[in-house]
C-alpha cells in the first residue's frame, strides 16, 4: 500500500517538475525577447516572425553609453573612414556622437547607474536592518496600541506617490535636500520600512520563542539571543525582504524624477526615455534594461539559497 | 583659538564668494529629452566659448517635462534660469508669476520684424505681453508614401474609384479618399496613422488642425464664449472627418503620438502619416527609414471652405523670474536672437523662427521636407493657452476620444458635451459670467 | 505546539539582570522607526489634508481660499470618478485575484526538491525585478498586433488588444499578473518551506486525501504570508498607474490614479486632487482593515 502511495507521489513529482519547466519558460519568454533585443540590429526589433537567430551586436550599448544625434543624410565618405570603429556603428544607425572639442559627450547611463547602485543598496540595507529591528520588537514585546502602530506603519504605503510627491517635494527644498543621495536614500528606506516591518514580523513570529528562553536560562543576554539565536534563524526572511526591498528602490520612478535633477538622478527615468528624433530605439532601451537588470539578478541569485533554505525551527518544532 | 575660529571663517567665507562667482558663470536650460536639446547644447557650447560662461541643457523625458518645469516654477525653484516651454504655458507661466516679462527685450531688439509674425503670437506673447522667445519652430505636417502614390497601376485604380488624379491630398475629403484607397488590411497595409493619444495633447493636436481647416474655431480666445463655437456645425463636421480616418489607422491605434506614427512611416504600416516637422529628419536618413527615398511630405490640408491651418508644436524660451542669474541670462537671450546664431541653429537642425532665415533658399532646401515645414509655419494655430489650459485639454479628451476611438455617440454629443465643460470651467475661474 | 509558551515574554518578569533591560531593548527597536516614519509622513498627510478644504494651485500666484467639503462634493457627485473608481476596483480584483493564483499554484509546484531549484526561483523572479516603466513599454510591443509575439505565438492574427475597450484592462492585468505573481510565489514558498513535515508525514499515515492535507495543513499554514502578499498587492494595485498609464488610453483602463495624476501634476488643481487623494486613502484604509482583521483572526487559528 505504501509502495503504491510513494509511486503515486513519484509521477506527481515528475508532473509537477514538468508544470515547473513550462511556467518558466513561459515568464521567461519575454525576458528573454528584451534581452535578445539587446543585441539585435535595430532592424530586426520588431520582425514578424521574430527574428531569432541573428549575428549578435554590441551596437546597443555604445548607443546607450554614448549622447546621439539623428543624421539627416548620411555622413560624408572622409568622416565615415576617419571615425573609430565603434563610431562608425553609430552613424551606420543614422546618428552621430556629439562631442564638446575632441571629447564624446557619454549619456546619463553611467553616472545614473551608479547613482541607483548607491542609493538602492544602502537604503536597502536601512530599511532591511530597521525593520528587522521593529519588528522584533513588535514580536516579542508588549507595546501598548501595538495593532495602531502597526497599521499606522502600513498606512504610510498607502498614499499613492504622486499625492506624496509634492509635499515632499517642498519639504526636500526647504532643507536642502533635493538632488542629493541621502535623501533619495532616506526616503526609500522610509517607503520601505513599512514593507520590511511587515514582513520580518510575518517571519519573526515563525520563530518559535523556546529557543530564546533556553538561550536566556543558558545565560545569554537578551541582546545576545537576538543576535545568536534570532538572526540566524530569521535569515530566509531576512534575505526575502532584501530582494524586495532593492527591487523597489533599484526601480523607483516618481520621486527619483521630482526629487533629483543633475547629481543624483537614477537610472529608471532615463532607459524607457531614449527617443531622439522620434523614433522609439528598442534595442538601446533593451540593452539599458538588460544591464539594469543584471544587478538585482545577481543579488536575487547570490541570496537564493536563503531563500529557500525554510526555516529549520519550522521543520523540527513539535 | 580665536586665530582658528578666524581662519574657519574666512574660509568659509572664500568658499561662498567663490561659490557665488562660480554661479554667475553658469547657466541652466531646461528642456525636454530629445534630439533638439542635443542640438542647442551644440549650439550653446559656442557662446561659451565666447564669453566663457558655460551654459548647461539640462533634460527630462518627454512625458514628464511639463510636470517637472512646473514643479519647480510653483516651490519658486531658481533650479533653472531658462527654459524652453510649451506655447500652452505661457497663461500660467506669466498669470503665475514664474516668467519674466520679455516686452521691453522684444521693442528694443525690435523682434516683431525678426521673427515669423504666427510665432510671435503663439510662442511669445500672452494678455499684450511677450515672455518668451520663439526657439524652436514646430508645427503638424504629413509624410507620405511617395512610391505608393506614384505607382501606375495605383495611380489608375484610384483614378477610376474616385474620379480624380491620386496626389498629394489638397483637401481633407481627398485625404480622406486617399486613407481609404490604400487602407488594405489583408496586405498588412493602412490607409493613415493619426494621433490618438490622449494622455496629454496628443488626440487634441490631431483634431484641433482639422477643426482649424474646415473653419471652425475651438472658442473666441478674446471673450471666452464656447458655446456655439466649440459645438459649431463646421467642429462637428471636422470631428465627425477625424472619426472617419481612424477607420483607416493601423490595428490598435488607440494610443499613439509622434512615436508610433514615425513607425507607421518605417515600418511601412500607412500611406501617410500626420507627424510634427521636429520627429521628420528620422523619416529622412536611410539608415533609420528604410523608405526615405521614398518619404514625401504635404502641409496639412484645406479644409473643404478652403481654410488651412497646422497646429503649432513647439516651444519658446524663457527667463524664469526666480533664477539667480537673470542678468546672464538677458545677455544669452542676446545671443542667441543674432541672425548668424539663428543661422546656426538652423544648421544644426534646430527649427528657427528667424524670419529672414527661415525665407532663405538655404534653409528651405537643407532637407526634404524644410519646404512644407516653412509653409506649414505660415498657417500654424494654437490651443487655448490659459493657466487652465490642461484641464481644457482633460476634457476634450475625454468627450472626444470615446467618440472617436470607441465609436461611442455622436460629434454632436460630444461637443455639445465639451461646450457645456468649458463654460462651466471658464465660469469657475470668473472669465465667463 | 503549546500554545501557552508562545505567550508574549513578560517584560516586568523577564527584565533581566544581564544585559540591557528588555524594555529598553524595546523601545530602542521601536521607537526610532516610528519617529522617522512620522516625521515623514505627517507633513505630506498634513499639507494634503489642509488643501483639500481649500481651491489652490499650486501653478497659480494666488493664495488659497477656504471652500469647506466644495472639492470633496464636486468629486462625489462627478460621474467620471465614480467610473475610475469602478475600473480600479476591476483592475485589482482581476489582477490581484490572478497574481494570488499563478503566484500561490507556482509555489505548489516549486515545493519540492528538484535539480538547479535556486536557479530556477530566481528566473522565475526576474519579471519583478524591472521597472513598470520598462515593462510597459514591452508589453505595449508585445502586444502589437502588427509586430508583437504575443499574437504571433498565439496565433491570433491582428487581434487587438490595447485598443479594444473590452480586452483593455484585462491585457493590462496580464501583464501586471505577470510581473507580480513572483512576488505571491515567493512569499508563498517561504511560507510552504516553514511547514513541518512531520504533519504531512502524519497526514500520510492517516491515509488523508491531498484535499484534506491541502485545506488543513497546508493554506492555515501559509495563510499569514500569503495575507501579508494579499495586502501588499492589494495596496499596490490600488494605486497602479504605471502600466494602464502607458500601455493603454482607453476610459475602460483609466484607473482612480491615472486621474488623480492628471489632477495634480497636468491641471495643478492642487486642492481637488489633495481631496482626491484622500478619498483614495480612506477606501485603501477601510480595504487594508478588513483584510489585518482577517489576518489576525488567522493567526489566532
Amino acid at each position: 500500500m505504501a509502495a503504491v502511495q510513494t509511486s503515486r507521489q513519484r509521477l506527481a513529482n515528475r508532473l509537477a517538475i514538468a508544470a515547473v519547466i513550462v511556467v518558466t519558460l513561459i515568464f521567461l519568454a519575454p525576458i528573454y525577447w528584451i534581452g535578445s533585443t539587446a543585441f539585435k540590429p535595430r532592424a530586426l526589433a520588431t520582425t514578424v516572425p521574430p527574428t531569432v537567430l541573428f549575428q549578435p551586436e554590441i551596437t546597443p550599448f555604445i548607443k546607450l553609453f554614448t549622447k546621439r544625434v539623428q543624421l539627416t543624410r548620411p555622413v560624408e565618405e572622409e568622416v565615415y573612414e576617419a571615425a573609430p570603429w565603434w563610431e562608425r556603428r553609430i552613424y551606420d544607425g543614422g546618428e552621430r556622437v556629439l562631442r564638446v572639442g575632441d571629447s564624446v559627450q557619454l549619456s546619463g547611463y553611467p553616472d545614473r547607474f551608479k547613482n541607483s547602485l548607491i542609493v538602492a543598496v544602502t537604503s536597502t540595507l536601512l530599511a532591511v536592518s530597521m525593520g528587522t529591528l521593529t519588528a522584533y520588537g513588535f514580536s516579542r514585546f508588549r507595546v501598548p496600541g501595538e495593532q495602531d502602530w502597526l497599521f499606522f506603519i502600513l498606512s504610510t504605503r498607502m498614499l499613492p506617490p504622486v499625492v506624496v510627491a509634492i509635499p515632499m517635494f517642498l519639504m526636500y527644498r526647504a532643507v536642502g535636500m533635493t538632488d542629493t543621495h541621502i535623501g533619495l536614500i532616506i526616503l526609500y528606506t522610509a517607503f520601505n520600512l513599512s514593507f520590511s516591518v511587515w514582513l520580518m514580523k510575518g517571519f519573526i513570529d515563525e520563530i518559535p520563542k523556546e529557543y530564546e528562553e533556553a538561550a536566556l536560562v543558558d545565560g545569554y543576554t537578551r541582546m545576545q539571543a537576538f543576535f545568536k539565536i534570532v538572526l540566524p534563524e530569521a535569515t530566509t526572511g531576512i534575505a526575502a525582504t532584501a530582494v524586495f526591498c532593492f527591487i523597489t528602490a533599484w526601480n523607483e520612478y516618481a520621486f527619483a524624477l521630482m526629487l533629483t535633477n543633475r547629481d543624483a538622478q537614477t537610472a529608471p527615468p532615463f532607459i524607457p526615455a531614449q527617443v531622439g528624433s522620434g523614433l522609439t530605439d528598442w534595442t538601446a532601451i533593451a540593452a539599458g534594461t538588460f544591464l539594469f537588470l543584471l544587478p538585482v539578478a545577481i543579488f536575487t541569485f547570490l541570496l537564493r539559497n536563503h531563500l529557500l533554505r525554510g526555516m529549520s525551527f519550522g521543520a523540527i518544532r513539535k | 583659538m580665536r586665530m582658528k575660529l578666524t581662519g574657519v571663517l574666512a574660509g568659509i567665507g572664500l568658499v561662498l564668494s567663490s561659490g557665488t562667482s562660480v554661479f554667475a558663470q553658469e547657466l541652466t536650460i531646461f528642456w525636454a529629452e530629445w534630439d533638439p536639446a542635443n542640438y542647442l547644447q551644440e549650439l550653446v557650447n559656442e557662446y561659451t566659448a565666447e564669453t566663457g560662461v558655460t551654459v548647461r541643457v539640462e533634460t527630462t523625458p518627454w512625458a514628464d517635462f511639463q510636470t517637472k518645469a512646473f514643479a519647480e516654477f510653483n516651490a519658486h525653484g531658481d533650479a533653472y534660469d531658462l527654459v524652453v516651454g510649451d506655447s500652452q504655458w505661457l497663461g500660467a507661466g506669466s498669470e503665475g508669476g514664474h516668467f519674466v516679462d520679455l516686452t521691453e527685450f522684444f521693442e528694443k531688439h525690435n523682434l516683431h520684424e525678426v521673427f515669423v509674425p504666427a510665432t510671435i503670437k503663439y510662442y511669445s506673447e500672452y494678455n499684450g505681453k511677450y515672455w518668451a522667445i520663439p526657439t524652436e519652430g514646430d508645427a503638424n505636417g504629413w509624410a507620405y508614401r511617395k512610391d505608393w502614390f506614384e505607382d501606375p497601376a495605383e495611380k489608375a485604380a484610384f483614378k477610376e474609384k474616385y474620379g480624380y488624379e491620386l496626389d498629394v491630398p489638397k483637401d481633407y475629403k481627398q485625404l480622406r479618399d486617399i486613407a481609404e484607397f490604400f487602407h488594405r488590411p489583408d496586405e498588412g497595409r493602412y490607409g493613415i496613422a493619426i494621433y490618438t493619444d490622449n494622455s496629454y495633447d496628443g488626440l487634441i493636436m490631431g483634431v484641433e488642425q482639422t477643426i482649424f481647416s474646415y473653419g471652425g474655431e475651438l472658442g473666441d480666445y478674446g471673450t471666452y464664449q464656447v458655446q456655439g463655437i466649440t459645438n459649431s456645425p463646421e467642429n462637428i463636421e471636422a470631428l465627425e472627418m477625424y472619426r472617419e480616418l481612424y477607420q483607416f489607422t493601423p490595428p490598435n491605434w488607440g494610443k499613439t503620438f509622434f512615436l508610433e506614427n514615425n513607425q507607421a512611416i518605417t515600418e511601412g504600416l500607412a500611406a501617410m502619416s500626420m507627424n510634427y516637422f521636429a520627429f521628420f529628419p528620422a523619416l529622412a536618413n536611410p539608415a533609420t527609414n528604410p523608405h526615405a527615398e521614398n518619404t514625401g511630405y504635404f502641409v496639412n490640408p484645406a479644409g473643404p471652405g478652403g481654410a488651412q491651418f497646422a497646429a503649432l508644436g513647439g516651444q519658446g524660451m524663457s527667463i524664469v523670474s526666480y533664477s539667480q542669474n537673470k542678468e546672464e541670462a538677458f545677455k544669452f537671450l542676446e545671443w542667441f536672437i543674432r541672425e548668424d546664431v539663428q543661422q546656426k541653429w538652423g544648421a544644426l537642425g534646430g527649427y528657427t523662427c528667424h524670419a529672414a532665415v527661415l525665407e532663405s533658399e538655404e534653409f528651405r532646401k537643407a532637407t526634404p521636407f524644410n519646404e512644407a515645414f516653412y509653409q506649414s509655419m505660415q498657417i500654424v494655430k494654437d490651443f487655448w493657452a490659459v493657466p487652465e489650459y490642461a484641464e481644457l485639454l482633460s476634457q476634450m479628451n475625454n468627450r472626444v476620444y470615446p467618440y472617436v476611438v470607441g465609436g461611442q455617440g455622436t460629434a454632436k454629443e460630444a461637443l455639445d458635451g465639451l461646450a457645456a465643460d468649458w463654460e462651466e470651467t471658464f465660469k469657475r475661474y470668473g472669465r465667463l459670467n | 505546539m503549546t500554545t501557552a509558551a508562545l505567550d508574549r515574554l513578560d517584560p516586568q518578569a523577564r527584565a533581566a539582570a544581564r544585559g540591557w533591560s528588555d524594555i529598553k531593548i524595546r523601545n530602542m527597536f521601536i521607537i526610532p522607526t516610528i519617529l522617522f516614519l512620522i516625521v515623514f509622513n505627517i507633513f505630506p498627510l498634513l499639507y494634503s489634508l489642509g488643501y483639500s478644504f481649500t481651491d489652490f494651485r499650486a501653478s497659480v500666484n494666488a493664495p488659497a481660499s477656504f471652500i469647506g467639503l466644495e472639492n470633496y462634493r464636486r468629486l462625489l457627485s462627478d460621474p467620471n470618478i465614480w467610473r475610475n473608481f469602478t475600473v480600479t476596483a476591476k483592475y485589482v480584483i482581476v489582477s490581484v485575484g490572478g497574481q494570488m493564483i499563478v503566484g500561490f499554484g507556482v509555489a505548489l509546484l516549486l515545493n519540492r526538491a528538484f535539480p538547479f531549484k535556486g536557479f530556477v526561483t530566481t528566473l522565475l523572479l526576474l519579471p519583478m525585478m524591472m521597472s513598470m516603466a520598462v515593462v510597459g513599454l514591452f508589453w505595449k510591443l508585445l502586444y502589437d498586433p502588427s509586430w508583437g509575439i504575443i499574437n504571433y505565438a498565439l496565433g491570433l492574427g491582428r487581434f487587438d488588444w490595447l485598443s479594444n475597450p473590452d480586452m483593455a484592462l484585462y491585457a493590462v492585468a496580464i501583464t501586471d499578473i505577470w510581473m507580480w505573481s513572483p512576488f505571491v510565489m515567493l512569499l508563498s514558498l517561504a511560507g510552504l518551506s516553514a511547514v513541518p513535515k512531520h504533519l504531512y508525514e502524519a497526514a500520510a499515515i492517516d491515509r488523508a486525501s491531498s484535499w484534506y492535507t491541502f485545506t488543513r495543513i497546508t493554506l492555515p499554514l501559509v495563510s499569514p504570508l500569503l495575507l501579508i502578499a494579499l495586502i501588499f498587492r492589494t495596496m499596490e494595485a490600488f494605486k497602479s498607474f504605471d502600466l494602464p498609464f502607458i500601455m493603454s488610453g482607453q476610459p475602460t483602463t483609466e484607473v482612480i490614479a491615472i486621474r488623480l495624476y492628471k489632477m495634480a501634476f497636468q491641471e495643478w488643481q492642487t486642492g481637488l486632487s489633495c481631496a482626491l487623494a484622500y478619498i483614495m486613502l480612506i477606501v485603501v484604509i477601510a480595504i487594508t482593515n478588513v483584510y489585518i482583521k482577517y489576518l489576525n483572526r488567522v493567526k489566532e487559528r
